[in-house]
């Protein structure tokens, strides 16, 4: 079953990631009840839904974030590609290095632009200058960002601005050439200009990827997602393509929701 | 009304403060005016006497760092390992709660007691009698905790966010230790352990009954023997004021006491011109 009950037809559709009856509690609590996705390969699929919805949750279970906190528990089946990634003797870090993530604050290290872009491919053994300097040259061109930095690899990517350090952390992520790309509220804390750049690239980006974004903006996921998923406490209530999401919505909640009746 | 209360706050905050300040220059103001009518290049390099006139300080200053160094050598390791494992690796449960709580223990020890601990156990028990490393290892007992706490905080000072980029591109947790919690801690903990080190110069107590009160058993004072005599500038200190039978121990106390008190200061300043430098260096490129 796909998401998107009848996709058009001429676009060729393939489930890059399928999740089955997710569940993820913090501790006792239920953040996310038996929710099930299957996500679209090179597609950009949008997950909105008020504060505390769940997609945040959602969305780091699908490339095992939790594991890196102690009281979360994740139960059900995430397939990449035919394969569980929740399944016993699954390295989450082989995982992470296929499906990348983007967070909501830039959060790139206190090193120059060049050492972040390479921090990937170094971590995975590449040492080859000549190769790591092609990779960063190579990852900020896709990232949109090559002509604002190239003068000045080696400088902090802590003077960056706040829209130029996210896509330096995009960058990041796709030095070490992921299959997905997680991106977490990516221009929540940016000014429109910068986000209409990480719009503009997100869009760019899913010719080469498979995007999952969450977003609080229901004009961001209208503006540039193929499919939208809306959760509401832990739940997933509807999904399918945006355009039948938010002009005929079939259930109540979305509804409300997109009509602006909640958060 | 509220006015009033609220500039008799600041006044009083800011009175606390000016107090601390004069107390401490008067300290430093006293001990430089006693102690360096003393402080000449005999005095610095000589070795002490023990009876007559005219005894110097050069292998206690030697034995002040000798000291140190062995003390960093043992305690950093484990120190700066155990509290990688308690902020980074260390899950809530029992093991760690106790773990945390020895920790919290030993630092609460009086270093007299730990000198006695030394007495007991490395000067008796194991026979090694007053020695340099005896010195040392009672000192590591003395400031394993505190170096671990320093490390704790240094890796705890360092964002989370920097840990979930490092891991959400597939590096492995010893990775994203080593290659970016550790260099964003590690001006901080260069400042703690530069402080630290500061705090181990000065100790005293703990020294007296472990690596002892006179300089050296070797044919030289300035000795590499780990399992020799090794008086530190700051027991000598103690000693001549208290015990010592020469008729200058006062002039001598008071500048042994000038020494140190520079060399301590000198820590403190160094602390900082690193912290600040390794910081620049490593986040500015």
């Amino acid at each position: 079953m796909l998401l998107g009950a009848q996709p058009k037809a001429d676009r060729d559709i393939n489930a890059k990631l399928m999740v089955t009856d997710l569940d993820v509690y913090y501790g006792t609590f239920q953040a996310i009840k038996r929710a099930s996705l299957d996500v679209a390969e090179n597609c950009v699929t949008a997950l909105i839904g008020p504060s505390g919805c769940g997609k945040s949750t959602f969305i780091r279970a699908l490339n095992r974030m939790h594991d890196l906190q102690p009281d979360v528990r994740v139960e059900g089946e995430v397939v990449l590609d035919g394969e569980d990634i929740y399944a016993p003797g699954v390295d989450p870090v082989a995982i992470r290095h296929r499906i990348g993530m983007v967070f909501q604050r830039p959060n790139p290290f206190p090193k120059s632009i060049f050492e972040n872009v390479v921090y990937g491919p170094r971590t995975h053994g590449q040492g080859n200058r000549k190769k790591l300097q092609e990779i960063a040259e190579r990852s900020l061109r896709h990232a949109a960002l090559w002509d604002e930095v190239k003068d000045r690899l080696d400088k902090s990517a802590l003077e960056l601005s706040g829209g130029q350090q996210q896509r330096l952390c995009i960058a990041r992520c796709l030095a070490v050439d992921p299959e997905v790309l997680l991106m977490d509220e990516p221009a929540s804390a940016l000014d429109p200009i910068a986000t209409s750049k990480i719009e503009d690239l997100i869009g760019e980006l899913k010719k080469d990827y498979t995007v999952v974004i969450v977003t609080h903006s229901m004009q961001q996921a209208a503006r540039i997602s193929d499919f939208t998923a809306f959760f509401l406490m832990g739940e997933l209530i509807e999904k399918g393509e945006t355009r039948a999401i938010f002009t005929q919505p079939k259930d109540k909640r979305t509804e409300d929701y997109i009509t602006g009746r909640y958060g | 009304m509220r006015r009033v209360v609220d500039r008799l706050a600041t006044f009083l905050l800011w009175a606390a403060a000016i107090g601390v300040l004069v107390l401490l220059a008067f300290f430093i103001g006293y001990i430089v005016y006693l102690g360096w009518h003393a402080i000449s290049w005999h005095f610095l390099t000589s070795p002490p006497s023990e009876v007559d006139a005219g005894g110097g300080i050069g292998p206690e200053i030697y034995n002040s760092f000798y000291i140190l160094v062995l003390t960093l050598i043992f305690t950093a390791p484990i120190a700066i390992a155990g509290g990688i494992y308690l902020q980074e690796y260390a899950r809530p449960g029992w093991f760690t709660s106790t773990v945390q709580f020895c920790a919290e223990s030993l630092a609460t020890i009086p270093s007299i007691v730990m000198g006695l601990f030394g007495l007991i156990v490395f000067v008796n028990l194991l026979g090694w009698r007053f020695s340099a490393i005896g010195g040392a290892l009672t000192l590591t007992l003395l400031n394993l905790p505190a170096l671990m706490r320093v490390t704790q905080e240094a890796l705890s000072s360092v964002p989370d966010s920097y840990r979930e980029a490092s891991m959400a591109i597939g590096a492995t947790k010893w990775q994203t230790i080593r290659k970016v919690v550790l260099p964003s801690a590690i001006a901080q903990l260069t400042t703690g352990v530069v402080l630290i080190a500061g705090r181990i110069f000065g100790e005293t107590a703990a020294l007296v009954y472990t690596a002892g009160t006179s300089v050296s058993a070797g044919r030289s004072a300035y000795d590499l023997n780990p399992f020799h005599n090794a008086e530190t500038l700051s027991v000598h200190l103690w000693y001549t004021h208290s015990e010592s039978l020469v008729p200058d121990a006062s002039a001598i106390g008071n500048g042994s006491a000038l020494v140190l008190l520079a060399m301590v200061l000198l820590f403190n300043i160094a602390a900082r011109v690193i912290g600040r430098t390794l910081s620049k260096r490593l986040t500015a490129t």
